[in-house]
C-alpha cells in the first residue's frame, strides 16, 4: 500500500549509499574488458518484454566472447527500471557509475527513456533503444540518445492505414496514460481522422480495477473497431471484459502488447487481435531464423518482440568498438555509432542527426489459434 | 445517460462495490479493536488471489465443466483464497503486531510496521510466484446469467455480489450475535476494562485478524477472477478499500458495508461520466465531501458504539 511512496523515497537514498561505498573497481590491467548495459525493466509486470530484449542481448554478447575475433571482452551490466519512471534515474546511474559501460542498450520503454536519456547525454554514454517508440523522444535534442527502431508516428500511421484500407467506418482509439500509449494513440487518432473515420478516443489508467464500464461503453457506441495503445498486461483483462460485453470489432494492439504472455493471460478473448510492430517475427523471417534456433538452444524458448533487434544493436555496439582500435571511450563509441551503417540480421540500422532510425517499416500480427502469426508488412497489406 | 444506462452503470458500481466492502471490513475490523491503520491488509487481500491460484491449479477445472463442477471450483477457489488469506492475517499478527502489543509500542511504530509489513508480503509474493500477472483457470464461462431491469448480469459479477453478500451478513452475524462478537465488541469500547471482565485480549485480537483476513483473502480470490492475478494487486482495491472504511467510519463494520457500496457506485458513474481516467477522482472527491460534513464518516465510528 503506502510502501509504493515509500520505495520511491528509499530507494534513490539506498543506491546514493551504494553508489558512495561501492565506485572504484578493477581499471585495466591484462585483457581490457568492455561493459555493455542494458536498461529495462527486469523485474516488475513488464518483465517479459525486458527478458526478451535482455537475451538477445546475452548472446550476442556470448557469441563475441566465444568467436576468439575480438582482442577485448564484453561483460553485460543489467540496469532494471521496472519499466517506471520512478526508477528510471536510478537505473540510469548506476550504468553510467560503472566507468567501464561504453554504450547502453535501452532504455526500454519511453516513459523512463525521458528521464533516463539526458542523464546519458550529460555522462556522455550512448543509449541505444531497441523499443522506446515515443515521437517525442529524438525531438527533445538528447544529446546521445539513439533510435534503433521505427518510432510510434510509423506505428500509429500504420494501424490507421490498416484500418482505413479495412473499410472501417468508426473507431475507438484507447490510450492507457502512458508516455507510450498515449503517443501512439496521438498518431492513431490523427491518421484516422486525416482518412475520414470517426475516431472517438478515451484513456483508461493501465491499473484500472475494473475494465467493464469501458468495455460496456466500447459495445454500445457500436464502433466498428479499437486500438489500444498500452502493455499486454493491460490489454488482458480489458479484451477479456470486451468480448464479454459481445464486441466483435477488429482489434488493433502494438509493439507494447505484441507478447505470448497477452494470449496465456486473455486466451480466448484476443483471438483474432491485430498487433503491430516495428519488430520483425525472428522465428518467421528467413534470415533470423538460425538466430532463433540458437536463442532457444541458449534459454529454452523462442525469441519475443525484440530479441532479434537487441541483439543487432547488441552486435553493431561491439563492432563499433573493435572498429575504434583501442580508442575506445564513451564519446568515441557514440560518435561512432551515430554515424555508423551496419547490416543486422533484421534490418539495416543507421541513424539521422537526431538520433531517430531512418528505417521506418511496421509489420502486421495476428493471433490466430492462440498463437501470434506473422501477417507481413504493412506497406503491403495496404499496397497489395 | 437513459435509464437503462443508469440500471447497467449501477450494477457495475454495486458489483465493484461489493467487493470493496468485502476489503473495507478487513481494516474497519482491525481498527475497531487496535485502532491500528493494518496497511498490510491490501497484501492479505492479494494472498487470497494467490490461494485461489494455487488452488486450481492443483484441482485444474476440467476444460467444459458441468453446472456442478463450475461450483465446486468456485467454492474451492474461494475456500482456499478465504484460508490463505486468514493464515497471512494470522501470521502477521503474531510476527508483526503481537511483539509491539507486548512491548506497549508507541502507534506510530504500528503503522510503520504495517507498512513494512506490506512491503515486505508483496515482495515476498513476487519472489515466489514471479511477476508476471497469472491469469485465473477458468472454472465456467462468464456468459450472461440474467438481467435486471435490462442491465445484463454475468456470472462473475452475480457471485462477486451474492458471495460478498453472504459474507457481509456473516461477518454482521458474528459481530453482533456471537460469543467471539461480543469480545471484539468489548475490547473496542475498552480494552482495560474487558481484560478485567475477563475477555483475553490477545485471543480476541488475533481472531480479529483472522476474521478480516478470511474476508480479504476470498475478495482476493473473486477479484482475481474478475481480472488477473499479481504481486501488486493489493495496492489500489487496498486503498480504496481503507477509503471506504473511512467513509463509512472506520472502526463501523455496518459503516464499512456501506463506504464500500458507496464508492462502487460512484466510481461506477464517474467513470461513465468523465472516463476511466477520473475513477479515482470521483471516488475521493466523495470521500472528501463527506468527510468535510461529517468528519467521523457516514456512520460514524468505532465497532463498540455501532453495533
Amino acid at each position: 500500500m503506502l510502501s509504493k511512496t515509500i520505495v520511491r523515497l528509499a530507494i534513490p537514498v539506498a543506491a546514493g549509499a551504494l553508489v558512495l561505498t561501492g565506485c572504484g573497481g578493477d581499471e585495466g590491467g591484462g585483457g581490457t574488458t568492455y561493459k555493455i548495459a542494458y536498461q529495462g525493466p527486469l523485474s516488475g509486470q513488464n518483465v517479459g518484454l525486458g527478458e526478451n530484449m535482455q537475451n538477445g542481448i546475452q548472446l550476442a554478447i556470448n557469441e563475441a566472447n566465444d568467436s576468439g575475433d575480438y582482442d577485448f571482452e564484453i561483460e553485460y551490466v543489467p540496469a532494471d527500471d521496472q519499466g517506471s519512471e520512478t526508477q528510471a534515474t536510478t537505473a540510469a546511474q548506476s550504468a553510467i557509475d560503472d566507468q567501464d559501460v561504453m554504450a547502453v542498450v535501452g532504455p526500454a520503454f519511453s516513459g523512463p527513456a525521458n528521464i533516463s536519456a539526458p542523464l546519458y547525454g550529460e555522462a556522455g554514454l550512448a543509449a541505444v533503444s531497441t523499443s522506446a517508440t515515443n515521437p517525442t523522444l529524438t525531438e527533445q535534442g538528447f544529446p546521445t540518445f539513439l533510435r534503433a527502431v521505427p518510432n510510434d508516428s510509423a506505428q500509429g500511421a500504420g494501424m490507421a492505414e490498416f484500418l482505413a484500407a479495412e473499410g472501417v467506418g468508426s473507431v475507438v482509439v484507447v490510450d492507457d496514460v502512458s508516455p507510450y500509449g498515449e503517443g501512439l494513440a496521438d498518431v492513431a487518432e490523427a491518421g484516422l481522422s486525416e482518412a475520414g473515420v470517426t475516431v472517438e478516443r478515451q484513456s483508461i489508467p493501465a491499473d484500472t480495477v475494473d475494465y467493464s464500464n469501458a468495455a460496456r461503453n466500447i459495445v454500445e457506441s457500436g464502433a466498428e473497431a479499437l486500438i489500444y495503445a498500452g502493455y499486454y498486461e493491460a490489454l488482458a483483462p480489458f479484451a477479456t471484459r470486451l468480448s464479454e460485453a459481445g464486441f466483435e470489432g477488429i482489434g488493433v494492439s502494438g509493439d507494447g502488447s505484441n507478447d505470448d504472455e497477452l494470449i496465456n493471460l486473455a486466451s480466448d478473448a484476443v483471438e483474432g487481435w491485430y498487433l503491430t510492430c516495428p519488430c520483425t517475427d525472428a522465428t518467421q523471417e528467413e534470415s533470423t531464423q538460425a538466430f532463433a534456433e540458437r536463442y532457444e538452444e541458449e534459454f529454452g524458448i523462442p525469441p519475443g518482440t525484440y530479441s532479434a533487434e537487441s541483439y543487432d544493436v547488441t552486435n553493431m555496439i561491439i563492432e563499433q568498438i573493435a572498429g575504434l582500435n583501442g580508442d575506445v571511450s564513451r564519446e568515441s563509441v557514440h560518435e561512432a555509432l551515430a554515424g555508423a551503417e551496419y547490416e543486422g540480421l533484421t534490418k539495416t540500422f543507421s541513424f539521422d542527426e537526431q538520433g531517430e532510425f531512418t528505417q521506418q517499416a511496421i509489420f502486421m500480427y495476428q493471433i490466430e489459434g492462440g498463437e501470434i502469426g506473422y501477417v507481413g508488412a504493412i506497406e503491403e497489406l495496404v499496397g497489395g | 445517460m437513459s435509464l437503462s444506462d443508469i440500471w447497467d452503470v449501477l450494477v457495475l458500481g454495486v458489483v465493484l462495490g461489493s467487493l470493496y466492502a468485502v476489503i473495507a471490513i478487513g481494516y474497519t475490523l482491525v481498527y475497531g479493536v487496535l485502532q491500528l491503520l493494518n496497511f498490510a491488509h491490501s497484501e492479505v487481500f492479494m494472498a487470497g488471489g494467490f490461494g485461489g491460484v494455487i488452488a486450481l491449479t492443483i484441482f485444474e477445472p476440467t476444460a467444459d465443466p458441468s453446472g456442478i463442477q463450475s461450483v465446486v471450483y468456485i467454492l474451492l477457489g474461494i475456500t482456499a483464497g478465504a484460508a490463505l488469506g486468514g493464515f497471512v492475517a494470522f501470521g502477521l499478527e503474531k510476527a508483526a503486531y503481537l511483539p509491539l502489543r507486548r512491548r506497549n509500542a508507541p502507534r506510530l511504530v504500528f503503522l510503520i510496521t504495517a507498512i513494512g509489513a506490506s512491503f515486505f508480503l508483496y515482495n515476498l509474493a513476487g519472489k515466489l510466484f514471479g511477476r508476471y500477472p497469472i491469469p485465473m483457470p477458468s472454472m465456467y464461462e462468464n456468459r450472461r446469467l440474467f438481467t435486471v431491469f435490462g442491465a445484463p448480469v454475468s456470472v462473475t459479477q452475480f457471485l462477486i455480489v451474492v458471495v460478498g453478500v453472504l459474507m457481509l451478513v456473516t461477518v454482521d452475524f458474528v459481530v453482533n450475535r456471537t460469543k467471539l462478537g461480543s469480545g471484539i465488541r468489548a475490547v473496542a469500547q475498552d480494552p482495560e476494562v474487558a481484560s478485567l471482565m475477563g475477555v483475553n485480549i490477545d485471543r480476541v485480537v488475533s481472531r480479529t485478524f483472522v476474521l478480516g483476513g478470511l474476508m480479504g483473502g476470498a475478495a482476493g480470490f473473486l477479484f482475481g477472477t474478475n481480472l488477473q492475478v499479481d504481486y501488486t494487486m493489493g495496492f489500489l482495491p487496498g486503498i480504496t478499500a481503507f477509503s471506504a472504511a473511512v467513509l463509512g467510519g472506520i472502526g463501523n463494520v455496518r459503516g464499512a458495508m456501506l463506504g464500500g457500496l458507496t464508492l462502487g457506485i460512484v466510481e461506477s458513474f464517474t467513470v461513465e461520466i468523465w472516463g476511466d481516467a477520473w475513477r479515482y477522482v470521483g471516488g475521493f472527491a466523495a470521500l472528501v465531501l463527506v468527510l468535510m460534513l461529517r468528519p467521523t464518516g457516514i456512520l460514524g465510528e468505532r465497532v463498540g458504539r455501532a453495533a
